[in-house]
This record gives structure tokens, C-alpha cells and sequence, in this order.
């Protein structure tokens, strides 16, 4: 191996890609793409307070009203005085949304209410309503049936699941395991679309220099394992560039959507029932628990060798078949492991501790997928972490040696596409 | 000691024997043909030369060492499978193609701006490949070839898809080549282009060498006895000639070649009876005929490529 001819190949594999249009715009559009995802939950979550509904309330027993009132002013407008013909032609004249008619039936039996109103607002408008009319109306029936203030108290329990976690050194911290669930099945997912495009730019560069008859000037004056080394370490840098633009694009958006997002909420003081709780779910994006740094080096541990697993192979399809289209059928056996780790994945991410989880985690094709969801779930032991990187290690260089013999012989094999059995051949010889 | 030294080489496709037991020389200065019909083993050959492709058995050496990485930078090769990078540009893939042939960049953008400017193709310098012509990227193709300046040349099928323009062109490098002391090596399938060109054969037929010399003295032992003939007339008087073979037959020109040794002015008086005679020489034969005398007529594939 001759290292200068390989960093001839990097360079050149590197350079002409990151140049390339597709590259530039496909690294600016997916933060850009970010950026404009979290401006729109901003502006929907922002947007939507500022739109209320009037819904008149024409409380008979005039008992309830004033309870519905004070739970949001904004919202319910005491009209107990007026007529329901009234009521009616105000919101034809759409001066208010809707009306309520509330009757003693309403609170003494358990007579659903009827809400007239112009269509407008959506499930959301009417599930709050509900929500807030059933409790006006429970706690009337609850002061009319004179109840002690102790059982009283037993109806405003909620209890929810606050959860800590204790480590191994005795801490107990904060448990964020469902905000690390997601980042898991995020950093499987983009390893597994990862590994397919950069392992497509790998077989379409393999099959450009095939079709453009340019591969036996090349292979005059380079090995083919040089050629091949090159170009997968030309790619994994391009791979590497893009992914450090994007990291550094997300951290410094999620820096600046806080506060913006902060800012935009608190031109809107009043928060109100419902709405309340929807904007209370905004900060998440400030108040994101920290990702360690040793999660972000094992996901650009696991990218990498999972990369590197996969790259020598979409290389070596590449050299067996003649043209962009011959490849589908040859792409099968490569495709198929990662798939498999996807669907997997799906399970592993809710149930990072199971024995599928934990023994296909170990199996070298899954391990790029599989481990780095449940290193960002749960506690991984050591032993299970070297192990699959161990035996990653140890497949990557079968599997060189494999996409180097096939590679070899395959870039200078005209005419027609190989098949399986040609494959074979190729690797005895 | 000959510039490259082929010796019994062999190289094996599963069953089929590509090339069987092929041994050659190709001497230093002098311009050398690998003659052949498709599929005669010319390109393995060439490969293996070129280290492109390991072979079975047998030696190849080149100025004395063994085929390795370090005598690949001693070759410019154009493959008979001629491609380029068609989104790079001119200049940088001329200057890549040189770095892996081991020149420094500053010597290669010097070398490259020489040949551009000799080819007055300095404007496309910065245009992508695939923006070209294809007599323009055949251009460049030969730049590619030559711009490391390496002492041995192989070209594979040179001529094929050339147009006329760059046919010459190549023809003019090669000779410019040879009078710069440098070696070359060509093969092809078309004879003509050997005769007017080469100092020494070397000709295949299905993986083996069957004749291989300076093709001066080669001509010369098989002897004048080919009869160049043009007339004008009836030309059935040819079909009655026994024990000749009549190449590039028609209908007032014939080359016959007379397989024994019989005089050749029986054939001139036979013909003066049949047809008014405008033309008629002796000469040696012809590298087809030579060729087909050698390997018999039935043993040779691809006859009419041959003769076309």
C-alpha cells in the first residue's frame, strides 16, 4: 500500500465531491430544515393563542357561570340575562363563537350540555370546553352535596410518575429516559439513512469510473485496494464534514430557538387553560437535559465503524455491476441486515434491555444501529460495548478482504453484470 | 537487455486459456506491434504488462525489474477502454493523472501547460470533460498518456473511434516518440496501420504467439512471391488459378499469393488471355497474407475483422 497514491484518491474523491451542488445544498437545507421545523411548532403554538373564542354562557340556575368565568375570563362571557334568540343571532352575527344553555337538569342528573356554536375552533376548542364544564359543574355537585373539604381535596388529586435514577457511584439524577429514547431512535435512524447514502455515493462512484471507462487509466497506476481505501476515506471524510456542519448548525440553532421562542411567548402574557399547558411543553428545547459528550463520541464511534462495515461492500457491488440501474438485485444481501436493524431498532428503543435487544445489539452488521440506541437509553455494560466493537472490528476486515478480491477483479469486467456465482469466483481466485 | 521481456506467460479465465505461454521482446527505441484478431490475448497481454492484472504463470520485465508499482510509472498507457472524468476539469484531471504517476503538481502543471499549448487546447483548460468534444477529450486522452514523459509507451487499439484528424495526430506522437529514443508498444487489429508504422511484430492468434520479428526481415523470408494484378476484363480467369489464395479481390485488382513454386509469369500469361493487363508486380506478401499463411486459414477467429 502506497500512501501517497491513496490520499491522491482522498483528495480527489473528497474534493470533488464537497464541491459537487448536491453537497452543498443538501448540507444547508437540512438545517435550514431544522430550523424552519422548530419555527413553525414556535409560530403554531405562538399563533394559536392569540385567537380566542367567546363562548356565552346562559347559566339558568346562575350558580355555575361565574365559576366558568373565572376558570378563563377570555373565554366565557356571562349572558344569563340575555335570550337564547339573542344568543342565537349573536353568533350568526358571529359577535361570539357560541352559547351554552345550562339548565338544572345539567347539574342534578346527568344530562350532557349543548354547545350552538359556529363550527369554528376544531376538537381542540371542544375538549377544552368539556374539560372545563365538567369540573364546574362536578364541583357544584360536590358544594351542594355539603361534602367535607377533606373528600373534596380527594377529586383535585392528580398523581403523576416523577422518576430519578440512582447510578452505580449513588447519585440519583434526574431520569430523562424518554427524552434519551428519542435521541436513541434518532441517532439509530441517522446512522441507518447515513450508511445507505454514503454507501450509495461509494457504489455510484465505483460505477461512474466503470461506465466512464476511465478505471483502467486508473488502475495503470494504482492498486485497486489503494483505489479502494481512497475512495471510502474520501467519502468518510466527506461524511465527517457534512455531519460536523450539521451538529454545529443544531447546537447553535437549539441555543438561539429558547430564547426566541421565550421572547415571541412573552409578548403573550396571559396564559390560559388549556393553552397553558401546551406552551408549558415549549421549552423543551431550553430545558433539553444535556447529551454527554462520551454518548456523541460512542455515536461517532459507532457511525464510523458502521460506516466502514458497510462502504466496502456498497464499493464492491458497485464494481460487479455495469450500470446505476444492474445494482438492485446485487444490493439485496447488503440491504438486507440493515433493514433487519431498523425494524429492530423500532423494538429496542422502547425496550433497550431485552435479550433481542441486547444479543442483536452484539451482531456486528446490527451493532451500528442497534448499540448506539441503547448506549443513549440505558446503561450499556463495558463488556457489551467492546464486545460489539470487537467484533465489528473483526468483520470490517473480513469484509475488506472480501470487497478488495471482488473489487479487484470486478473494475475491469465489462459487458454485463455479475451474478452471485461470478462473485464467488472472483474470490477464489 | 530488451526494454520488456515477456517469458512464457500464461494467464487462465476459469477454463479458458487467455493467453498461453507467450514469450516476446520489445526492444528500447523501436516501435513494436502486437498483431491479432479479437480475442487473440492482446489485451490480457497488455494488462499484465501493465500490472493491472496478475498472471498465472511466467515473467514479464520491464528494464529488467519484475512488473510491480514502481514499473507502472515507468509506462504511459491508453487502454483501448478510453474514459475520463467527465465532471473534472481539464487541467485538474490531467494534473491528478499525473500525481498518480508519481510527478510533483508544479512539474505536472508545467508539463500539462506544454502539451495543451502544443495541442492548442490551453482554452479548455478549465472546462469539465463531459463539456467536450469527443475529438477534443480524445485529445486530452493523449495527453493523459504522455504527460508523466515515461520512456515506454503502450498503446492499446490506438486507432479504434479515433477520428481521421487525431489518427494522424497519434501517428505523429508515436514516430516523435521513436525519434526521441522512447519505446513503444501497440497492438492492433488492423494490418495496414502495422506496415506503416512498426519495426518489430509479434502476432497472436487464440492465446499463443505464432510469429514474432523485425517485420523487415520476417517480410523477406517469405519471399516475393506475391503477384499484384489490374486489368481490365473478364476476372474469372482467377478462379482457374490452382495452389494460390487471392486476397483484396475485385473487380479489376487482385493480390495473389502463389503457394508453390511455381513461375508467377504463368499467371501473367493466363491472365494477358483472359483481360488486358494495366499492372503487374511482385512483391513480398502482405502482413494478412503472412499472417494467414502462418496460423492456416481455418484456425484463425474473426477472419473478416482481420481483412476488413
Amino acid at each position: 500500500m502506497n500512501w501517497r497514491q491513496i490520499f491522491l484518491v482522498l483528495k480527489r474523491e473528497y474534493l470533488t465531491r464537497v464541491k459537487s451542488k448536491g453537497f452543498i445544498w443538501a448540507t444547508i437545507l437540512v438545517p435550514v430544515g431544522f430550523a424552519a421545523f422548530i419555527g413553525i411548532v414556535v409560530f403554531i403554538s405562538v399563533w394559536e393563542s392569540d385567537v380566542s373564542f367567546e363562548i356565552g354562557i346562559l347559566d339558568e340556575t346562575s350558580q355555575v357561570a361565574e365559576s366558568l368565568v373565572e376558570m378563563n375570563a377570555a373565554r366565557y362571557l356571562n349572558y344569563s340575562e340575555m335570550s337564547v334568540d339573542t344568543l342565537r343571532s349573536m353568533v350568526q352575527r358571529e359577535q361570539i363563537t357560541g352559547y351554552i344553555v345550562i339548565t338544572e337538569e345539567n347539574i342534578t342528573e346527568n344530562r350532557s350540555l349543548e354547545l350552538i356554536y359556529s363550527g369554528s375552533g376544531g376538537i381542540q376548542l371542544l375538549t377544552s370546553i368539556q374539560a372545563d364544564v365538567r369540573e364546574v359543574i362536578r364541583e357544584e355537585r360536590l358544594r351542594r352535596a355539603d361534602v367535607s373539604p377533606e373528600i373534596q381535596s380527594i377529586y383535585d388529586t392528580r398523581i403523576g410518575l416523577d422518576s430519578r435514577r440512582l447510578t452505580r457511584e449513588g447519585l440519583d439524577v434526574d431520569d430523562d429516559t424518554l427524552f434519551f429514547s428519542v435521541v436513541g431512535m434518532l441517532m439509530g435512524i441517522i446512522i441507518f439513512v447515513a450508511i445507505f447514502s454514503y454507501g450509495g455515493y461509494i457504489t455510484r462512484g465505483v460505477i461512474e469510473e466503470k461506465t466512464n471507462r476511465i478505471i483502467e487509466v486508473i488502475a495503470s497506476s494504482v492498486k485497486p485496494i489503494e483505489l479502494l481505501t481512497g475512495k471510502m476515506a474520501g467519502v468518510g471524510a466527506l461524511a465527517i464534514t457534512q455531519f460536523g456542519i450539521w451538529i454545529l448548525a443544531f447546537l447553535g440553532l437549539s441555543s438561539i430557538a429558547g430564547p426566541v421562542a421565550m421572547s415571541l411567548m412573552n409578548q403573550q402574557p396571559q396564559l390560559e387553560g388549556e393553552l397553558a399547558e401546551a406552551q408549558a411543553e415549549l421549552p423543551f428545547f431550553l430545558d433539553m437535559p444535556t447529551i454527554e459528550t462520551s454518548l456523541i463520541v460512542f455515536f461517532v464511534i459507532f457511525f464510523l465503524l458502521g460506516y466502514l462495515l458497510y462502504s466496502s461492500l456498497f464499493a464492491a457491488i458497485g464494481s460487479a455491476a455495469d450500470s446505476d440501474t444492474d445494482t438492485q438485485q446485487l444490493m439485496l444481501p447488503i440491504t438486507a441486515p440493515i433493514m433487519i436493524a431498523y425494524f429492530i431498532m423500532l423494538h429496542t428503543w422502547r425496550s433497550p434491555d431485552s435479550l433481542l435487544s441486547v444479543v442483536s445489539s452484539m451482531i456486528p452488521f446490527f451493532s451500528p444501529i442497534l448499540m448506539i440506541t441503547r448506549i443513549a437509553i440505558t446503561e450499556v455494560p463495558v463488556w457489551q460495548i467492546s464486545l460489539a466493537i470487537f467484533l465489528m472490528l473483526i468483520t470490517f476486515a473480513g469484509t475488506m478482504w472480501l470487497s478488495a478480491k471482488i473489487y479487484k477483479v470486478g473494475i475491469l469486467s465489462y459487458g454485463n453484470s455479475a451474478g452471485f456465482k461470478d462473485l464467488l469466483k472472483w474470490v477464489k481466485q | 537487455m530488451s526494454t520488456i521481456q515477456v517469458k512464457n506467460l500464461s494467464k487462465y479465465f476459469g477454463k479458458t486459456k487467455a493467453v498461453q505461454n507467450v514469450s516476446f521482446n520489445v526492444e528500447k527505441g523501436r516501435i513494436t506491434g502486437l498483431l491479432g484478431p479479437n480475442g487473440a490475448g492482446k489485451t490480457t497481454t497488455i494488462r499484465m504488462i501493465n500490472y493491472i492484472m496478475p498472471q498465472d504463470e511466467g515473467s514479464i520485465t520491464i528494464n529488467g525489474l519484475s512488473v510491480s508499482a514502481k514499473t507502472q510509472k515507468m509506462i504511459g498507457y491508453m487502454p483501448e477502454e478510453r474514459g475520463l472524468y467527465k465532471k473534472m476539469k481539464v487541467g485538474e484531471q490531467l494534473v491528478y493523472l499525473s500525481q498518480l504517476k508519481g510527478l510533483s503538481k508544479e512539474k505536472a502543471k508545467e508539463q500539462i501547460k506544454y502539451w495543451l499549448n502544443r495541442f492548442g487546447a490551453y482554452d479548455w483548460h478549465s472546462k469539465a470533460v463531459g463539456e467536450l468534444s469527443k475529438g477534443m477529450s480524445q485529445k486530452i486522452q493523449f495527453i493523459a498518456t504522455i504527460v508523466h514523459d515515461p520512456d515506454i509507451y503502450i498503446f492499446d487499439e490506438p486507432f479504434s473511434g479515433l477520428d481521421p484528424i487525431n489518427s494522424e495526430l497519434l501517428k505523429e506522437i508515436i514516430i516523435e516518440l521513436r525519434e526521441k529514443g522512447k519505446t513503444v508498444l501497440f497492438s492492433t487489429h488492423r494490418m495496414e496501420q502495422v506496415e506503416q508504422m512498426c519495426d518489430d511484430i509479434c502476432l497472436f492468434n487464440n492465446g499463443k504467439v505464432v510469429l514474432t520479428g523485425n517485420l523487415r526481415q520476417v517480410k523477406k523470408d517469405f519471399g516475393k512471391n506475391t503477384v499484384l494484378i489490374e486489368f481490365e476484363g473478364d476476372g474469372g480467369f482467377l478462379d482457374e488459378l490452382t495452389n494460390v489464395r487471392i486476397n483484396n479481390r475485385s473487380t479489376n485488382f487482385a493480390e495473389i499469393r502463389i503457394l508453390d513454386d511455381r513461375n508467377h509469369q504463368d499467371i501473367l500469361i493466363k491472365a494477358m488471355q483472359n483481360a488486358e493487363i494495366h499492372k503487374f508486380q511482385l512483391v513480398e506478401p502482405s502482413l494478412n497474407e503472412i499472417f494467414i499463411s502462418t496460423v492456416g486459414e481455418d484456425n484463425i477467429k474473426n477472419k473478416e475483422e482481420l481483412l476488413a
